[in-house]
């Protein structure tokens, strides 16, 4: 039998393999899709912000790379925007390598700070890079020329695909929460000083943090603009992309393996369809309705949702003993 | 000489916590530093663990010169502390605090829990093992730092007043626990306030005083030493004799 620690998670997946093949109707198809690439990113961010605890307000960098690699290779090179996967992969650990060893010297909420600046320095940049589309983006391929353009009518092997890449994602994650690493990053989040008087190398295991965490966030860039087929300086480098990590993955939990996929799994529907009913993108709602969630997960759960599982598995228990 | 510390002075802008402190420690020592409050122990601690760099001085552990590496070559190196307020990693448990420790000369899993059982049965933890660590008060805290401290396989461990706050009996039990490190081959220096357990432990000690040490000796010869009584007692006459 599945010991009732694993049900939750391992009905999760269940649930997420077949959900979007039940239904026929092609906006919640959609949704699935966008729910699995909200919990990459997320999951990505988890790693730096959740495990190592330092809370990176800058992930909208490494998401845009992705994206903007993506669409650059096809409007100049003519080629799939997936071959902007890899390009914007290795760009994303120049950029680690870059803003790590400075930003991880500062502590807490000026190393938020300190990223934040990052990235709205960084979409300034691309708002005047004429290059890249200036204000104005982007365009993926409008017809597929091959099976590669990864151009689908609906939304069910884009969520195959994402589906693919959390679960590898997952699955390091797992790994590395189990390894030295993850009892560092662990260490390093909960108190540096001591994890460095034990002889835990800290930049380093930072640096090592947000190489893989970059990585993965620049990937969801790229799965985004290869479903999307368009990139602007918001939608790609915008301020909102890095709060929506951060909100997902306190909601569902910071440093937990699965906290960030239940993070999605609640808050991606809820947006989509606001922004439906409401119309256009519904920025300004999102805002108020973000500052709602930090403020109710602070006062009432500061370890997201995760931290209230143990609870409801606890009556579990008793209930069936 | 297990480690050589020489004219060490931490200035924090024109104030000086550390005034040309000078420590030589051998091999198997047992010392004890003592000094009353703000005298700059802690500060001397974090300047000899790497945690925070001397504005002048040397430090050199078994031959080699340490006084600007960082604190997790220090504790690469053999040299390992306790902070005088705990700080323990919460949303750990007691176990996996002591693993972090444990890590650092055992990198597999199954390796560190191994050693970090041994170091928690060694320092009385082991029925806490699987609690979280913040379940645990301050003396249980204080205990989680030093096996998580051992568990780095240090030659040389500095203690910031692991025995404070402690009822008699949890004293008496530490002070077990330190004779017990020590007969491990574990050399040590110990920061305490209570003089009896300074006169128990040690055979040497160091008084600090105003970032000087004032006096060393035996704990019989400092105790009885004007200078130090004065220091204690705060009287300026002390320090103009
Ligand atoms: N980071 C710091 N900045 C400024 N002053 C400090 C700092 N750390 C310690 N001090 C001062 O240095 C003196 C020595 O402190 P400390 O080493 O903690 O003494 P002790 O451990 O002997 O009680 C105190 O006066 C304290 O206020
Ligand atoms: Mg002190």
């Amino acid at each position: 039998m599945i010991p009732l620690r694993r049900a939750g998670p391992v009905a999760v997946l269940v649930i997420l393999a077949i959900a979007p093949f039940l239904t026929a109707n092609p906006f919640y198809q959609r949704i699935a899709a966008l729910v699995v690439l909200a919990a990459i990113s997320a999951s990505a961010w988890n790693v730096i912000g959740g495990y190592a605890g330092q809370i990176s307000f800058g992930h909208s960098i490494y998401f845009g790379i992705g994206a903007y690699a993506s669409l650059l290779l096809f409007g100049r090179f003519g080629l799939p925007p997936i071959a902007g996967a890899p390009l914007g992969i290795i760009a994303s650990f120049v950029v680690s390598l870059i803003i790590g060893p400075p930003t991880f010297r500062l502590r807490g909420h000026y190393f938020s700070m300190g990223t934040f600046a990052i990235a709205a320095l960084a979409e300034i940049l691309i708002v005047n890079w004429k290059f890249a589309g200036g204000a104005i983006g982007l365009m993926g391929p409008a017809m597929p020329r091959s099976l590669a353009d990864l151009l689908f009518r609906n939304s069910l092997p884009y969520y195959a695909i994402f589906l693919a890449v959390l679960a590898l994602l997952l699955a390091l994650t797992h790994l590395m929460q189990r390894s030295r690493m993850g009892f560092y990053l662990r260490a390093i989040g909960a108190g540096e000083r001591a994890a460095e008087s034990l002889g835990v190398p800290v930049q380093r295991y930072k640096l090592y943090a947000l190489l893989i965490s970059g990585a993965f966030t620049a990937l969801a860039g790229s799965l985004y603009a290869v479903m999307i087929g368009f990139v602007d300086p918001e939608s790609g480098f915008g301020i909102l992309i890095s709060v929506n990590m951060v909100v997902i993955a306190a909601l569902g939990g910071v440093g937990t393996l699965f906290g960030p996929l239940v993070g999605a799994i609640i808050l991606v529907p809820l947006q989509e369809t606001t922004n439906a009913l409401l119309g256009g993108s519904g920025t300004g709602a999102a805002y108020v309705a973000y500052g709602l969630i930090i403020m109710l997960i602070a006062r009432f759960s500061p370890g997201g949702l995760a931290e209230l599982w143990p609870l409801i598995n606890r009556h579990g228990r008793r209930r069936a003993a | 000489m297990l480690l050589e510390a020489q004219g060490i002075v931490k200035a924090f802008g024109s104030f000086r916590a550390v005034d040309q402190a000078n420590l030589v420690v051998a091999e198997n020592e047992l010392i004890g530093l003592i000094g009353p409050n703000g005298a700059g122990k802690s500060t001397f601690f974090n300047c000899l663990a790497g945690d925070t760099r001397p504005t002048s001085g040397t430090i050199r552990f078994r031959g080699q010169e340490i006084t600007r590496l960082s604190p997790d070559r220090h504790a690469r190196l053999g040299l390992a502390r306790t902070f005088q307020v705990p700080i323990v990693f919460a949303g750990m448990t007691v176990r996996e605090n002591v693993m972090v420790g444990a890590l650092l000369r055992h990198p597999h899993r199954r390796r560190a829990a191994d050693e970090a059982d041994e170091l928690l049965h060694f320092t009385g933890l082991a029925e806490r093992a699987e609690m979280p660590v913040t379940a645990l008060g301050t003396p249980g805290r204080k205990r989680v730092e030093i096996a998580r401290a051992l568990a780095t396989e240090p030659r040389l461990l500095l203690l910031d007043e692991a025995l404070a706050g402690l009822t008699s009996s949890e004293v008496e039990a530490a002070i077990e626990l330190v004779e017990r490190i020590h007969a491990r081959g574990v050399t040590l220096i110990v920061v305490e306030h209570i003089m009896e357990v300074i006169h128990r432990l040690t055979e040497r000690v160091l008084v600090f005083h105003q970032g000087r040490v004032i006096a060393e000796g035996t704990p019989a010869e400092v105790t009885a030493d004007p200078t130090v009584i004065a220091a204690y007692l705060g009287r300026r006459r002390g320090r103009a004799q």
